[in-house]
């Protein structure tokens, strides 16, 4: 079970590092922001896919770190980003299952 | 020993992570955005560093053993489930203290709100028949109390929810009194302001929201082991994610019941799904 603590407390960390994170790049009120921001697209596949795929505990804690980390950000941000990591982390995984 | 503490702490997290989730779903529904997800959490870490105040009504032994008490019963709670996988009815007890608790809680404290929901949580504990009635079904239809039994039961007989569905509406019913803003969520009312947590400030109050992340979780966890079998991880994260959206979007959209429709709804539905349900298992 420890390896299940790992991922949820690094996926906490991420989300909070996350939350702080956007609030200090976007001071704006609320908006619905559609724009599809690149660079945490790419970081949200690679945490989701590292934290699903991996195996290990402590890739799988990075990358629950990263996901959290675009999963938390201020409501409005990295919504569309985090669904189409886990959408290719689920895939990924799928793929690798013995049916 | 470092096992339950290990299962304790991902309770808390994951509790907490799924009320967060609650949340977000009842605002989206409701066409707004919502909290971030990891808000109920921050809430629950933020009241055990905000000053403590004690009104002067209350009763102190009480007020401040109650806050303890509940969260010790929630710990025994996931000893009992995720960790011992032992009986049924330790938890059954487990919620009848939770009643007692919220009961005392209400009362020792005081304020008018709080007495209000120390009432309704006794005409609440009708919440109690549905459950008592799901666990003595599941022990006729499998013949034990003991969850790790339980299991074993399933998975050579299948998943029960498909052979006494009835009792698991009955113990979902139970799931939906538990959740925020829940139709039957009496004691919190926000007429109550917040009902029997009304006067419970600081770390006293982020002792509160600690055990009820837990609770969420323990009940999310024996819903899906007693009815749904032996199942994986990542089976429960999407067990307990589906129901808490579930929950979500019926609280969402479904306004707080009177007490005295709330307990008749719960004893009504428990009654036809009980009489229900020993039908099954007798033809």
């Amino acid at each position: 079970m420890l390896n299940y603590l790992v991922y949820l407390l690094t996926f906490v960390i991420g989300s909070i590092w996350g939350l702080l994170y956007s609030y200090k790049l976007h001071g704006e009120p609320y908006i619905v922001d559609s724009k599809l921001d690149a660079k945490t697209c790419i970081i949200s596949i690679v945490g989701w896919n590292l934290g699903i795929n991996s195996g290990s505990i402590i890739l799988g804690g990075i990358g629950f770190l990263l996901a959290g980390f675009v999963m938390g950000e201020r409501p409005g941000y990295g919504r569309k980003e985090t669904a189409i990591g886990l959408v290719v982390a689920i895939i990924v995984y799928l793929a690798h299952l013995k049916w | 020993m470092a096992d339950i503490l290990i299962n304790v702490i991902i309770a808390f997290l994951a509790g907490s992570l799924l009320l967060g989730l609650h949340r977000k779903i009842m605002a989206r529904v409701q066409k707004r955005p919502g909290p971030p997800i990891i808000q109920h959490l921050l809430h629950s870490l933020k009241f055990f560093f905000k000053e403590t105040s004690f009104p002067k009504t209350v009763s102190m032994p009480f007020y401040i053993g109650i806050v303890f008490i509940l969260a010790a019963i929630w710990i025994v709670g996931v000893i009992v489930g995720p960790v011992a996988h032992d009986s049924l009815l330790i938890l059954f007890g487990v919620y009848a203290v939770y009643k007692i608790v919220e009961h005392n809680s209400g009362s020792s404290s005081g304020s008018p709100y709080g007495k209000a929901s120390c009432v309704r949580a006794v005409l609440s504990a009708a919440t109690e028949l549905p459950l008592f009635a799901a666990i003595v079904l599941v022990y006729l239809k499998t013949g034990s109390m003991n969850i790790g039994n339980i299991i074993g039961y399933q998975s050579t007989n299948g998943p029960l929810v498909f052979s006494i569905p009835l009792a698991a509406i009955m113990f979902f019913l139970l799931l939906l009194s538990k959740s925020p803003y829940s139709p039957f969520g009496i004691t919190k009312d926000k007429a109550l302001i917040s009902g029997f947590e009304t006067e419970h400030f600081g770390f006293l109050r982020g002792f509160i929201m600690f055990s009820e992340s837990i609770s969420w979780y323990v009940m999310l966890w024996v819903f899906l082991t007693i009815f749904f079998g032996p199942l994986s991880v990542v089976g429960y994260i999407i067990g307990m994610i589906i129901i808490t959206f579930i929950t979500g979007f019926i609280n969402a959209v479904t306004p707080i019941l009177n007490p005295n429709h709330s307990v008749m709804s719960q004893i009504t539905i428990g009654a036809v799904c009980f009489v229900g349900t020993v039908l099954m298992v007798l033809i």
